[in-house]
């Protein structure tokens, strides 16, 4: 499946007219996004205990443009984290949802210096035996100038250069299906930077405003290492 | 590999510099009145930009560490009305430019990026002209373009060569050194003639100078020749590279380049420390050390750095006692020119031991800009040590990098930068997962600067 069919499987209907983009901001908070349930390739719902936990799953959300990780932090446990100071504003982190806090999900934007994993190459991955960069397991490092994040915590910078957590992306879990959907994300103002800053690259890649065709419905999520062809690990 | 870094090389990288010491500068913040220091005639005619509407910050110099301040101010201190002065008209970055020379990057990477897109970007104004004077009693600017006036003052213009310290004292050699067998550590047009000169070789010797004192990008001459030796060993050349070092040692990564000169390029690159050119013969193709004498097919000859010139010319160098390298009087946690708390210098021309280099310049300016947004509100802030990431490609075919990240320790005794920072790591083993977050790591600060 090339990226143009990725994009078309994932981007359903029209509810983010590119027109509205603008007002898509809000204060602070999550902003709430139609939802998107996560599938595989072929748009099968995943079962979470089917997740792995030795990387992240990439999904387009909340619109084609903007990479999402999805992490299974398998025995680890995350709680909410209140008051995390992002670029502009505080905010509350709800926590990873399924059985004990285990899915966790941020965009896969590094807030450092905007890296973000493309076909070609994807500079930031969740390292879950950690690295040279991250001491410890289960981290998110960014090889570009060595940030490193912690997902357990709400993706809020533990090393490196970044001074901000990585976007949450808010999930929601389905116990009877065992399903996972993503609703919610908060730093719009940081989306649109990323949008503006990568403009070119973007169009050449969805074509013209096909990064901003929003994600309903489903959203295909695959491991970084199919998603991207190099993870360099640092 | 993930070694801690031998705090001696911090020593002797910038040995002459902490000799000389930053100890005892006074704060100076409180300094009132301040002397007024014309270096050009004002002419009371001004630069054609708009009135400013907020305390204006003007800054000088679109390098690494200007545009980062200027990007910055706004976002910490949204009423600063910015404008940044530069004599250049298109932006070609100093840092990746040693993988141009071997196609490992193209032109497009180095100087597709415009001051223009970035003066929009970050809300400020871009004025293309050059500094020649200030006033600093009437706090006035002197443009080529006109005056301007200024209530913070940051001054980043870099280096200039200082071919006194090796032995090259006649403006004819100096001349012929400039435009023959240029450094390549201050302007395009030199990486556009090394490029040519390392293409066009063809066999003989390439000699390759390193600087004592604390030179631009410690690691870039090394760097340069491992790419040149790469490129003569793909290309089958009976040539080699011969690196010429005023230090006793490599200065920084010395594992990492070692490794290479010995596994990669033996009997291509010869490696020879201790080697403080004292003069050149241009005629003869014949540099002069102090026990030999070396002779040349083709050269890039690095003289040592100094402040840029800019900043002797505008009275603002520093005292011998203070700074071996003609750089700016300034605090040394918070850069204001001693007794100024309107005028700052920054980047390269700072007399911090410092490793000169863009990831410093960067981190440092996001700092600056974040004292000047506290300042301009009548607060101070505490301290953060700038960060040196820097990546040699030690190979070109294919490309392998190793790294060093560090940060420095401040000294509140000796009111000095001391050392690196005990959590400082080099990784020497080179590897192409580094050799391509080099290129992403670049990416990131042209991002940073023009975003
Ligand atoms: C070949 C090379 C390789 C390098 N490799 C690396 C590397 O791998 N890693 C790394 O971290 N760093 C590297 N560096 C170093 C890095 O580029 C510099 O240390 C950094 O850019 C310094 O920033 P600066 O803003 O102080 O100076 P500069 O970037 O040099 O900017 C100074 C600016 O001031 C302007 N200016 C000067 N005088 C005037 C005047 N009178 N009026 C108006 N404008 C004026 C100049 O035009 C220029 O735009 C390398 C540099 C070179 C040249
Ligand atoms: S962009 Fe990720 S660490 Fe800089």
């Amino acid at each position: 499946m090339d990226r143009r069919d990725f994009v078309k499987v994932c981007a359903g209907g029209t509810a983010l007219a590119l027109a509205n983009w603008d007002s898509l901001v809000l204060a602070g908070g999550f902003e709430a996004f139609p939802a998107a349930k996560l599938t595989n390739k072929i748009g099968i719902p995943l079962k979470a205990t089917e997740i792995p936990t030795g990387e992240a799953l990439v999904f387009s959300y909340p619109v084609a443009g903007v990479p999402c990780f999805l992490i299974n932090l398998g025995k680890k446990t995350t709680k909410p984290k209140p008051g995390l100071r992002g670029e502009s504003d505080e905010y509350n982190w709800a926590g990873g949802v399924g059985p004990h806090g285990q899915f966790v999900a941020y965009v896969g934007i590094c807030t450092h210096q905007l890296s973000y994993p493309t076909q070609e190459v994807s500079f930031l991955r969740y390292a879950v035996d950690g690295s040279s960069v991250a001491d410890a397991p289960n981290r998110i490092v960014c090889c570009a100038h060595s940030s490193v994040f912690d997902p357990v915590e709400g993706g809020r910078p533990v090393g490196g250069p970044a001074t901000f957590p990585l976007l949450p992306v808010r999930l929601a879990y389905d116990p009877v299906s065992d399903e996972i959907s993503a609703d919610g994300i908060i730093g719009m103002e940081f989306i649109k930077r990323f949008m503006k800053t990568y403009k070119r690259d973007l169009i050449a890649k969805y074509g013209p405003g096909g990064y901003l065709q929003p994600v309903e419905g489903k959203a295909i999520a695959m491991p970084l290492s199919q998603y991207s062809e190099v993870v360099p690990a640092c | 590999m993930n070694e801690q870094f031998d705090r001696r090389n911090f020593l002797k990288m910038s040995g002459a510099m902490l000799a000389a010491g930053t100890a005892g500068c006074a704060t100076g913040i409180t300094g009132s009145a301040v002397a007024g220091t014309s270096a050009a005639v004002m002419t009371g005619i001004k630069a054609p930009i708009p009135k400013a509407k907020g305390p204006r910050l003007v800054v000088v110099g679109a390098g690494t560490s200007g545009m980062t301040i200027a990007a910055h101010a706004k976002k910490n201190y949204p009423n600063f009305d910015v404008v940044v002065i530069d004599k250049r008209d298109m932006y070609s970055s100093c840092f990746n430019s040693n993988l141009w020379y071997v196609g490992i990057i193209n032109m497009e990477f180095l100087a597709d990026h415009s001051f223009l897109d970035a003066a929009v970007n970050n809300k400020y104004t871009f004025l293309n002209a050059t500094v020649t004077g200030l006033d600093r009693a009437s706090r006035t600017l002197v443009t080529s373009e006109g005056e301007v006036n200024y209530d913070f003052l940051v001054l980043a213009p870099g280096i200039s060569y200082d071919y006194d310290k090796i032995g090259v004292k006649d403006v004819e050699t100096m001349t012929a050194l400039r435009q023959m067998y240029p450094g390549g550590f201050i302007s395009p047009m030199e990486h556009v003639t090394l490029k040519r000169k390392i293409q066009e070789f063809e066999g003989g010797v390439f000699v390759q100078s390193v600087p004592g004192g604390n030179y631009r990008c410690l690691p870039g001459p090394y760097e340069r020749a491992c790419l040149m030796a790469s490129w003569i060993k793909k290309n089958k050349l009976k040539g080699k590279v011969v690196i010429l070092d005023a230090n006793p040692e490599v200065t920084i990564k010395k594992q990492g380049f070692h490794a290479a000169f010995d596994e990669l390029y033996k009997g291509i690159i010869e490696y020879k420390p201790g080697m403080a050119i004292t003069g050149v013969d241009v005629e003869k193709k014949t540099i002069k050390t102090e026990f030999d004498s070396v002779q040349f097919d083709d050269a890039s000859i690095y003289a040592n750095v100094r402040g840029n010139t800019l900043i002797e010319q505008l009275g603002l160098m520093a005292p011998s006692t203070k700074s071996g390298q003609k750089e700016a009087d300034v605090d040394v946690r918070f850069y204001n020119y001693i007794g100024d708390p309107h005028v700052y210098v920054t980047g390269d021309s700072r007399p911090h031991p410092y490793s000169k280099s863009a990831n410093t310049s960067n981190t440092e300016g996001q700092f600056v800009a974040k004292v000047l947004a506290a300042r301009a509100q009548g607060k101070e802030i505490a301290w953060e040590s700038p960060e040196t990431v820097c990546y040699s490609m030690t190979n070109a075919f294919p490309p392998e990098a190793i790294k060093v990240d560090a940060k420095y320790t401040y000294d509140p005794v000796k009111d000095a930068i001391t050392g690196f920072s005990p959590d400082t790591k080099t990784w020497e083993v080179r590897d192409q997962a580094m050799g391509r977050a080099y290129l992403e790591w670049a990416q990131g600060i042209y991002r940073d600067m023009f975003g």
